[in-house]
């Protein structure tokens, strides 16, 4: 650390040109950043940011297509819900290679962690805009609301994120060059990712445990006393489709940066395809039991019925068996086609229970207005081009040699 | 009415069916996903690196009675792993046991089986009995040696023709810490060739066999019948 800052010191130029500018000068830099994609995100955040902030002086009211009756809407449902089951790549594929010892995952590991970082940073913001009084979440670490389900929410949330910055830690470190810290860091990985697997096991159930104050507003086909086991089981789906396309993508955007190491990512997919087959199966069944118990059989011939069906054949069984097919017959395209399936799947349960199924007898429903999308969309796009940033200068995606040889 | 309360008997009925048909479907569900053909993506089967090849052809390096080649590495139940070009693992017997069981038959793993290091993946022997080896590497058999497999004589040149099947090892050198090289690995046989001697001629123990090299079937010669109790005892099986 001394050294690095010695030579930062002595040659001011050479620690920001070589790591933040990716060796360029600045107007170089600049106008290398100049592309049709970054124009695109450009457009995005120069609208969606402001919004974001005006969201903070004038309130949700002015915002927010929010009300009384409709206590949450696209921030809470979208974002936040969402966003932390897409990023449950982190412990699944974390608990994979630490824990279960498969250490052929671990050129997925790093991204998939990164994701989840990222996910839920973003998952948080979307928090705190949706917060009537975020200034108030601090109190949450002082007001000890031990039956409260949102408590629990708040706490696990609070401690994964911070698990997994530290996680965030041992590729960051390399890319600082700080060894005695990423070593004291690499020892502790196994730890962080057992306190990873608890902490997400705790609140990805916590946030369908909400739902259970709730009863009556949420539509009976989609409400189960069980809907905190259903929450977990689709975040382990989540996590593994999300892993799936992740990795098709970044693979496919950062080719420079693998090529000289050629992952076998078509089998590590095939291998996720079979677990998301047998995980996904399972989840099939207990949604209908779920329906079952509650019985509610009789609502799957009404319009919510469809859309039931829609979510839970359409998107839940059809990627399960695309799963199966292509994992068995080492198909991976149909795998690859499944994890957007298994996604999108997430997502429409996530917006069903807290949005579209919520509140589905009430007169007035709640629409969201075009301020929360554009800031929900800005979110996202933050969070890939924080993505992008990263994995352009840290070893995510690729080794770093001098840290080489403390990789399995 | 849609949301029936009173219906406890058939929602019962339909929870059970639903949970035992569950159970009866996952289970061909199951074996379907982790069956299919083994990924054979065409496997080059490469010839040895040049110097593996050159080590083999030079007059090799005995180890007392048996010979022993460079790159290697040998397991202490008499198999050996050798890494090839493309990246696969080569796995063989050493000449130690091969002499040992003598021309006999070799029973191999399939493809796309798993082996496991210390694990038995192997059998060589003759009509009646087989005597199990273990595997020197974990990981998953991608090639097999037809000729060694279906031969009449059994194998000839076990460190080279008759390799006798290739793995892909996701574990290498984590297995390969296990396993004994040059040195070592030469003291090993040394001392296996003596553990034989010693039963050969046990009133003249330790004087020193010079000249001739062993016949093969060393075992079926020492122990007759015991010879697959004798050959279990080296290969730790």
């Amino acid at each position: 650390m001394a050294s690095v800052q010695a030579r930062a010191v002595a040659a001011p130029q050479s620690f920001v040109r070589e790591k933040i500018l990716l060796g360029m000068g600045l107007r170089e830099y600049v106008r290398s950043c100049c592309t049709k994609g970054n124009a695109i995100a450009a457009a995005i955040l120069v609208v969606g940011v402001p919004i974001l902030i005006y969201r903070f002086i004038a309130g949700l009211g002015a915002t927010t297509a929010l009300s009384q009756t409709a206590p949450w809407g696209i921030w809470i449902g979208f974002d936040m819900m969402t966003g932390i089951a897409l990023a449950a790549g982190g412990f699944t594929i974390g608990a994979t290679v630490q824990i279960f010892g498969l250490e052929e995952y671990h050129p997925i590991e790093r991204p998939a962690i990164l994701t989840a970082f990222l996910g839920y940073v973003m998952a948080v913001i979307g928090l705190l805009a949706d917060l009537g009084r975020p200034w108030n979440i601090v109190m949450a670490l002082f007001n000890y609301g031990t039956a409260s389900a949102l408590f629990e929410v708040a706490w696990c949330v609070m401690c994964y994120t911070t698990v997994l910055l530290l996680e965030f830690t041992v590729p960051a470190f390399e890319w600082l060059g700080w060894k005695k810290l990423h070593a004291v860091m690499r020892k502790a990985l196994i730890g962080l990712t057992v306190l990873s697997v608890m902490f997400s096991t705790m609140h990805q159930s916590a946030l369908g445990s909400l739902f259970l104050l709730a009863p009556t507003k949420l539509h009976p086909l989609w409400y189960t006393p069980f809907i905190f086991v259903f929450f977990f089981i689709s975040a382990i789906i989540a996590g593994i489709s999300m892993v799936i396309v992740e990795s098709m993508l970044s693979h496919r955007v950062f080719h420079s940066q693998v090529a000289n190491h050629p992952v076998d990512i078509d089998k590590l997919t095939l291998g996720l395809g079979k677990a998301g087959a047998l995980v996904m199966f399972a989840y099939f069944f207990l949604k209908l039991q779920g329906v079952i118990d509650g019985h509610a059989w009789g609502y799957l011939a009404t319009g919510y019925g469809a859309w039931f069906l829609v979510e839970t054949v359409g998107f839940g069984l059809v990627p399960a068996l695309l799963y199966a097919y292509g994992s068995r017959n080492a198909n991976v395209k149909l795998v690859r086609i499944g994890g957007v399936m298994g996604v999108l799947g997430i997502i429409l349960n996530r917006l069903n229970v807290s949005v579209i199924a919520f509140n589905w007898n009430q007169p007035v429903r709640y629409v969201p207005s075009a301020s929360e999308v554009i800031v929900s969309i800005t979110l996202v796009t933050i969070g890939v081009l924080l993505f992008r940033w990263i994995v352009n200068r840290m070893p995510i995606l690729r080794e770093d040699p001098r840290f080489a040889e403390t990789h399995h | 009415m849609a949301h029936d309360f009173l219906s406890i008997y058939p929602a019962n009925l339909l929870e059970y069916v639903l949970a035992v048909g569950y159970l009866l479907m996952f289970i061909p569900f199951w074996r379907y996903v982790q069956g299919g053909k083994a990924k054979e993506v065409a496997v080059r089967v490469a010839e040895p690196r040049a110097a593996a090849r050159a080590a083999i052809r030079a007059p090799r390096p005995t180890a007392g009675w048996f010979q022993l080649p460079g790159g290697i590495h040998l397991h202490p139940g008499h198999t050996w792993a050798r890494l090839e070009n493309d990246g696969l693992v080569a796995v063989g017997i050493d000449d130690f046991a091969h002499k040992l069981v003598g021309p006999a038959r070799v029973e191999l793993p399939a493809l796309g089986e798993l082996v496991a290091q210390g694990e038995p993946a192997l059998a060589m022997g003759d009509e009646d009995r087989t005597v199990p080896l273990l595997s020197p590497v974990d990981g998953t058999v991608v090639a097999v040696n037809a000729a060694a497999r279906d031969g009449k004589n059994g194998i000839e040149d076990p460190y080279g023709a008759g390799w006798l099947f290739k793995v892909k090892a996701p574990r290498l050198a984590a297995n390969l810490r296990q396993l004994l090289t040059d040195g070592p690995a030469r003291h090993f046989v040394e001392d296996a060739g003596e553990r034989l001697a010693l039963r050969m001629s046990p009133e003249i123990a330790h004087v020193l066999q010079d000249g001739g090299a062993p016949i093969h079937g060393i075992a079926h010669a020492l122990a007759g019948d015991d010879w697959e109790q004798l050959a279990r005892e080296h290969f730790l099986t």
